[in-house]
């Protein structure tokens, strides 16, 4: 899917949203919208998705199914779970058999089966967004949509996002994702769009304080550190710095010394995977940013 | 697109706002002929203009039923177009509901003289009848349109969208108006079937209720280009 020289504005003489946006979202690819509130990034997703038309540009080779999740699930309707997602299976072109089998396969993996005849209405908000989440799963996306998917959902349930977004990429999908909670640290290939002043740059991971990334410190044995690093290095971290190594105590060999501080760039929220106990440590430690 | 259709009208039923416009309806037709026995093809043509306001009502709450972000969720997956014609064809079917109920309320209270030697069969009568109320139903689905939610994104726009067409209808549409073409013929066609209806007129007026809706139409759906 092409962007090309994209324009909008929400009413004749308003204000530009954005302003001649050129992007490419390849299938198997995934691309993180970033930006501060208010920069434009639900409107392009919304661009991205086939909700909203662009005033001036084209957005060109859209695939023809489009999974959105919007930010807030419309949970203000008359059906029950089973009912709407059934539905919403039909409305995407699924046969009533197919749409029976794709409810139950989703509300099974999202969790909802104890909520299949409840009312939409009754829902709490995050188990709204799962239905939000499942509605766009139902026919295989060939371009998902999430629009702030972690938005109200429990630990648990933030772990899923990633599996999801796995699945389309898998199935040749591309995924485009709005995220200002930091959880694009679970999104570790994903490409980084940065939406400001009406524009969309594409940033690399390095360096840019505007785009989330985690710090891991790992210690290795002072033997080991040029090797570590270039290992480091060839897979695409970035290596912050090398601390000289230190000498522990005789004492202390069998216990580690208390953790440093940590350095620049500041901290981040931890990844899922994050043991609660920080990292480990012996010899010389480097700081690793991903 | 049929499963769209069918969405929308279980998502009007569902809620509680059906039942307003259909006691409306009711009330309205029960004003109606409550005056006397009088004769169905002239009383289907003043049935179709009284009903005329309550039809437009019954399209835009029919639209404006579903939450904004489901319309374009719906708008998502079925693209623009079908997205509008589906909402359309929903308000379509909800008013042919009221309009088959507008059709049988008057033999079901006796309102009504039934057909004797000279006057029309009571078929030609029922299909008169069928013939102006969707003559009204047509334009009114249109207005309802105009005034959803959709594009007047407020309450209050939508509200005065709807009246200034309903009164617009029925002013300019008086014996004597300076611009009887700018409205529906839902008054035209209440005073042809007062009298003997000519086939010519018959097709004019068709016609132009066709033509007004269409332009109507239209209109909706280049609004809604940029208003999803």
């Amino acid at each position: 899917m092409r962007l090309e020289n994209v324009r909008l504005r929400y009413g004749r003489g308003g204000p530009w949203v954005l302003r001649g946006v050129t992007a490419r979202l390849d299938p198997g690819e995934v691309a993180v919208a970033l930006g501060r509130n208010g920069a434009g990034k639900s409107t392009l997703l919304q661009l991205c998705a086939g909700v909203l038309r662009p005033v001036r540009g084209r957005v060109v080779d859209r695939p023809r199914h489009v999974g959105w999740v919007p930010e807030r699930f419309p949970a203000d309707q008359p059906f029950t779970v089973t009912r709407y997602l059934t539905a919403m299976g039909r409305v995407a072109g699924l046969g009533r058999a197919d749409a029976d089998r794709a409810v139950d396969r989703w509300t099974d993996r999202l969790g909802l089966i104890p909520f299949r005849g409840v009312r939409l209405p009754d829902l709490s908000k995050g188990t709204a967004q799962k239905v939000g989440l499942a509605q766009a799963m139902l026919r295989t996306p060939g371009l998902l949509v999430l629009d702030e998917p972690w938005e109200g959902l429990d630990s648990a349930a933030r772990g899923l996002v990633p599996e999801l977004i796995d699945e389309v990429l898998a199935d040749g999908g591309a995924v485009l994702v709005s995220d200002h909670r930091g959880e694009t640290v679970r999104l570790p290939g994903a490409r980084h769009w940065t939406v400001a002043d009406g524009l969309v740059t594409e940033e690399t991971t390095t360096g840019d304080p505007a785009v989330a990334v985690a710090v891991v410190e790992v210690a290795v044995p002072a033997a080991r550190v040029a090797g570590t690093v270039a290992r480091l290095r060839a897979d695409g971290h970035h290596v912050l710095r090398v601390r000289e190594p230190t000498v522990p105590p005789a004492s202390a060999a069998a216990s580690p010394p208390p953790a440093p501080a940590a350095a620049s760039p500041p901290p981040v929220p931890p990844s899922a995977g994050e043991p609660a106990g920080g990292p480990a440590r012996s010899g010389r430690t480097g700081e690793v940013a991903r | 697109m049929s499963a769209l259709v069918r969405m929308r009208l279980a998502g009007f039923l569902r809620t509680g706002r059906a039942l307003a416009p259909v006691l409306a309806g009711l009330l309205t037709l029960g004003v109606l002929y409550g005056g006397g026995p009088a004769r169905p093809a002239e009383a289907y043509g003043v049935s179709a203009v009284v009903l005329f306001p309550v039809l437009a009502w019954q399209a835009k709450i029919l639209l404006d039923v579903e939450p904004d972000v489901q319309r374009r969720l719906a708008r998502v997956l079925v693209g623009p177009t079908r997205d509008q014609a589906a909402g359309l064809l929903a308000a379509m079917v909800a008013g042919v509901g009221t309009v088959l109920v507008a059709l049988g309320f008057p033999w079901l209270v006796g309102a009504v003289t039934m057909p004797g030697p000279g006057d029309l069969p009571l078929a030609t009568v029922l299909a008169l009848g069928l013939w102006a109320h969707l003559l009204a139903l047509l334009p009114a689905v249109a207005w309802g349109a105009l005034a959803s939610r959709a594009l007047t994104r407020t309450a209050g726009y939508g509200v005065a969208v709807l009246a200034v067409g309903v009164v617009g209808t029925l002013a300019l549409g008086l014996r004597g108006s300076v611009a009887p073409w700018l409205v529906p013929p839902v008054l035209a066609t209440a005073r042809a079937l007062a009298g003997s209806l000519p086939a010519g007129t018959a097709l004019l007026l068709s016609g132009w209720a066709l033509a007004w809706a269409g332009v109507a139409l239209t209109g909706y759906a280049w609004w809604r280009r940029t208003r999803p």
